[in-house]
């Protein structure tokens, strides 16, 4: 697997990955916000957003219809979307796209879940890698606190029930994120994660992410032309878009 | 690698690593799948087999593509629109399958039903091939399917089956034509370009799994013949060791 700049995309993506509660996408809204401020070409995803699909996960989901599989793989399908629909034709266009969640969050769950991480991997290979991958990692106890302060009430598949690890939805949830954390520790090295000690207060981690941001990424390559784009009707005539070969499928 | 008991078994086995704490040799019943393009006279078999079996004490669950609870509706929602990528319908079907493969095909194979399929993981396997997918990427995909006991391929001709679509609906399928590949801007002609490109993938996936070439450009009742005497036999396997 290669990243977007090893495979010579004009745009480059940065995925933040973690437990519920890590506080990653407070960080990755905060970065965008700095990007778009710094008149940056840039576009946020999130996992499970694909309008085509989101549905259907949601359905899943209220009417625990999902097994271990059948999870696996609509959320491997929601990616496919947004993937070929969104971040495809942005990076090719010079963006820096912002993924909340990435290819990784599968790796863990559904290897938690008792898919086999073979078969995980392999669903996600059509995907680059990210150029930088953030993992805002907490102590377990932190991210959990964060959660469960107000005692909200947790959803069957977020609590991890459907593993039957405690009829208790709090104690699976424990443990079910304790689990996921143990595979994204492990994962940490194989795919280059830039570890956040997430346990420090906001700021001080913004401070930080924009600062390798900055120092991976020259980030002045990715501004727009002009600050904002002009309405069509005014665009001079020769502006025209480039020509270019629509690749067909080898039949 | 040990010999595990669906090997000792003979027949039943999981393409792949299978389904998470599914126990392979429970499953008792008989997967029987019906493989052919639109056209090819698939359905109207598959009625007769049933049909056939009932009569003959034997209770059969048929299943199919598209027909999940779980995401039959958005999949058909998501092919009217023109948005679909083929990464995202390829794992839709996918997703559509292992959603049935789990509540339906192996719960009644374990409770020693017949399961008629009305298509299975070739013709998913066979369309993505031909939208340029990797063969590699769809045997992990679809190494949770569990292999049939007998799959039978319904091969039409082309020219017939524009025919028998054309005297049928007096229209032609936009997916079934191959439409979204751009092979022909002229639906007739990309229809034809298409199964041809079909036929040539299912031909290429027959060398690895195997399956049985029924001529479907006979009479239904030959075919229905032909049909019965091969389940016969099959039926009359001993499922478990």
């Amino acid at each position: 697997m290669k990243t977007f700049a090893e495979l010579n995309f004009p745009g480059r993506l940065i995925a933040v990955e973690g437990l519920d509660g890590s506080g990653k996408s407070t960080q990755i809204y905060l970065l965008k916000r700095w990007l778009e401020a710094e008149g940056i070409k840039v576009y946020f995803s999130e996992w499970n957003s694909s309008e085509l699909v989101k549905s259907a996960t949601s359905k899943g989901k209220k009417r625990e219809l999902l097994t271990p599989t059948t999870f696996s793989l609509i959320h491997a399908t929601d990616f496919g979307d947004r993937y070929e629909r969104h971040l495809l034709p942005l990076l090719r266009a010079g963006y820096i796209v912002l993924c909340d969640r990435y290819a990784f969050t599968a790796f863990a769950r559904d290897v938690v879940r008792g898919c086999p991480p073979e078969w995980v991997r392999g669903i996600y290979n059509f995907a680059a890698l990210p150029d930088i991958t953030f993992f805002f990692k907490t102590d377990l106890e932190v991210s959990l606190n964060r959660i469960l302060e107000g005692r909200p009430k947790l959803k069957f598949f977020e609590a991890g029930m459907d593993l039957r690890l405690s009829a208790d939805p709090y104690e699976s949830f424990r443990i079910f994120q304790g689990r996921i954390l143990e595979q994204y520790v492990a994962m940490s090295d194989e795919f280059k994660f830039l570890v956040m000690d997430a346990n420090q207060n906001v700021e001080k981690q913004q401070c930080i992410v924009r600062k390798l941001v900055g120092e991976k990424i020259e980030l002045r390559k990715f501004r727009r032309r002009s600050p904002l784009p002009l309405p069509p009707a005014f665009q001079p005539a020769e502006a025209k878009a480039p020509e270019h070969d629509e690749d067909l499928a080898a039949v | 690698m040990s010999i595990s008991p669906e090997q000792k078994n003979g027949f039943r086995r999981f393409y792949g690593h299978g389904i998470p704490r599914v126990k392979i040799e429970e499953l008792a019943g008989k997967l029987i799948v019906v493989e052919g393009a639109d056209g090819s006279g698939r359905s109207t078999q598959i009625a007769r087999l049933v049909d056939w079996l009932e009569t003959g004490g034997h209770p059969t669950v048929q299943v199919g593509l598209k027909r999940s609870t779980l995401v039959s509706k958005e999949l058909e929602l998501a092919q009217k629109g023109n948005i679909l990528s083929r990464t995202t319908l390829s794992l839709f079907y996918a997703t559509d399958f292992a959603d049935q493969l789990e509540n339906i095909i192996l719960p009644a194979l374990k409770a020693g039903f017949i399961v008629l399929a009305d298509r299975y993981i070739y013709t998913l396997m066979a369309r993505d091939m031909v939208r340029g997918m990797d063969e590699g990427w769809l045997k992990n995909v679809y190494g949770i399917a569990v292999k049939p006991d007998a799959v039978f391929y319904l091969s039409v001709q082309p020219q017939e089956l524009v025919q028998r679509n054309l005297a049928k609906n007096a229209t032609l399928d936009y997916w079934e034509s191959g439409m979204d590949l751009g092979l022909s801007r002229a639906m007739f002609d990309s229809f034809v370009k298409y199964q041809t490109a079909m036929q040539g993938a299912f031909r290429k996936l027959q060398k690895t799994y195997g399956f049985t070439i029924i001529d479907g450009n006979r009479p239904v009742g030959s075919i229905t013949k032909d049909l019965r005497k091969k389940i016969r036999v099959v039926l009359a396997e001993k499922q478990t060791s």
